[in-house]
């Protein structure tokens, strides 16, 4: 057999080859039969989204936590942008008024899982091992762990990366990137697809701007140019700034879920 | 490494499909904004098509533009 085209060996092939030096050939129509198989080959028309699968789980999620009015934000950024710090004096501000858990994604340890738990919420850890972003599968695992109550907010934190978690829905309501001062204002157009697929930026450590170059127009000039929905909110999770608008914002559409979910009983529609 | 959760979702796409037939080529579209590489694809569909009715298959990938990560076709033989 033909370690290339794994065709037989007596049809009409070139002259012997070295099996492993295949020159590119015509096999002639998809739907030739094969003499010495007697079997067609044929194209087979697919037509499916590779991430169906995920996208799938995805959905399942979403339905799942609109039932319970559960709002889920997956928190997406660079290693290092602050994503944990924002969430825990977010969970500080908050959490006595609105219960937050979340989950919590890297690639090793729980460190971050006990920070959360230590500034007052429950916490689960995904260790993804060799594994770049979360996915679906994982994020439903995690939910069953974490049982989050009634008309909540559930903050995902994914894997430090501003590449691959882009691809991945995780049935949470909004995407939201996490972007800082120390990071370079070019990040929106390195990076478009990350800054595409989410629906607001976060600008972190406007505490450090007089330490570094940073042009904070054009950083929203450049979330604007790749994404024109994208709300930005710019803060400092460590000194305060800006956190005033940003929690209003988040607790608004926490409220807002509440409403979609009593919508979506009404009219029978689940969300999409 | 979201290349190989891709070929993942390749593999089943054509394995479910392929009804015991040997799977000889796979035709898949990949948006150019997507950020997933092809060559990175090719490798780690090898790995993975192992054991599988895609073993040995050959993985064309047709760039096209925008955010599309679609299985088009297959061949079987």
């Amino acid at each position: 057999m033909c370690a290339v085209c794994g065709c037989s060996d007596d049809h009409h092939h070139h002259d012997p080859h070295p099996p492993h030096d295949h020159p590119p050939h015509d096999h002639g129509p998809h739907s030739q039969v094969h003499p010495a198989e007697g079997r067609a080959r044929s194209i087979v028309a697919i037509e499916q989204d590779i991430l169906a699968k995920n996208d799938r789980l995805a959905g399942d999620n979403r339905r799942w936590l609109l039932e319970r009015q559960v709002f889920a934000v997956n928190f997406v950024s660079s290693p290092g942008a602050g994503k944990t710090t924002l969430l825990e004096r977010t969970i500080r501000d908050l959490g006595g008024r609105l219960p937050i858990a979340v989950i919590e994604g890297d690639q090793a340890t729980d460190r971050d899982a006990r920070r959360i738990r230590a500034a007052g919420a429950r916490a689960v850890q995904i260790n993804t091992g060799a594994g770049c972003h979360l996915d679906a599968a994982m994020v439903a695992r995690a939910i069953g762990d974490i049982e989050p109550v009634r008309a909540s907010l559930l903050a995902i934190e994914n894997v430090g990366n501003l590449v691959c978690p882009a691809l991945f829905d995780l049935g949470e309501r909004l995407k939201v990137v996490v972007a800082s001062v120390t990071e370079g204002d070019d990040k929106p157009i390195k990076y478009p697809a990350m800054f595409r697929a989410s629906d607001v930026a976060v600008l972190n450590k406007i505490d450090l701007l007089p330490y570094v170059e940073f042009d904070v127009a054009a950083f929203t000039e450049r979330v604007r140019e790749i994404n024109g929905r994208a709300r930005v909110f710019v803060l400092s999770a460590t000194r305060g700034d800006g956190l005033t608008d940003f929690y209003s914002w988040l607790s608004a559409q926490v409220a807002g879920q509440a409403t979609a979910a009593l919508e979506a009983k009404v009219t029978g529609a689940g969300l999409a | 490494m979201h290349e190989l959760a891709i070929v993942s979702g390749i593999v089943d796409a054509v394995t479910e499909r392929s009804g015991g037939d040997r799977v000889v080529r796979v035709v898949i579209e990949v948006g150019r904004l997507t950020a997933v590489l092809p060559d990175a694809l090719r490798f780690c569909f090898e790995v993975v098509a192992q054991g599988t009715t895609a073993e040995g298959a050959s993985l064309d990938i047709l760039e096209t533009d925008g955010e599309m990560l679609r299985v088009r076709e297959m061949e079987v033989a």
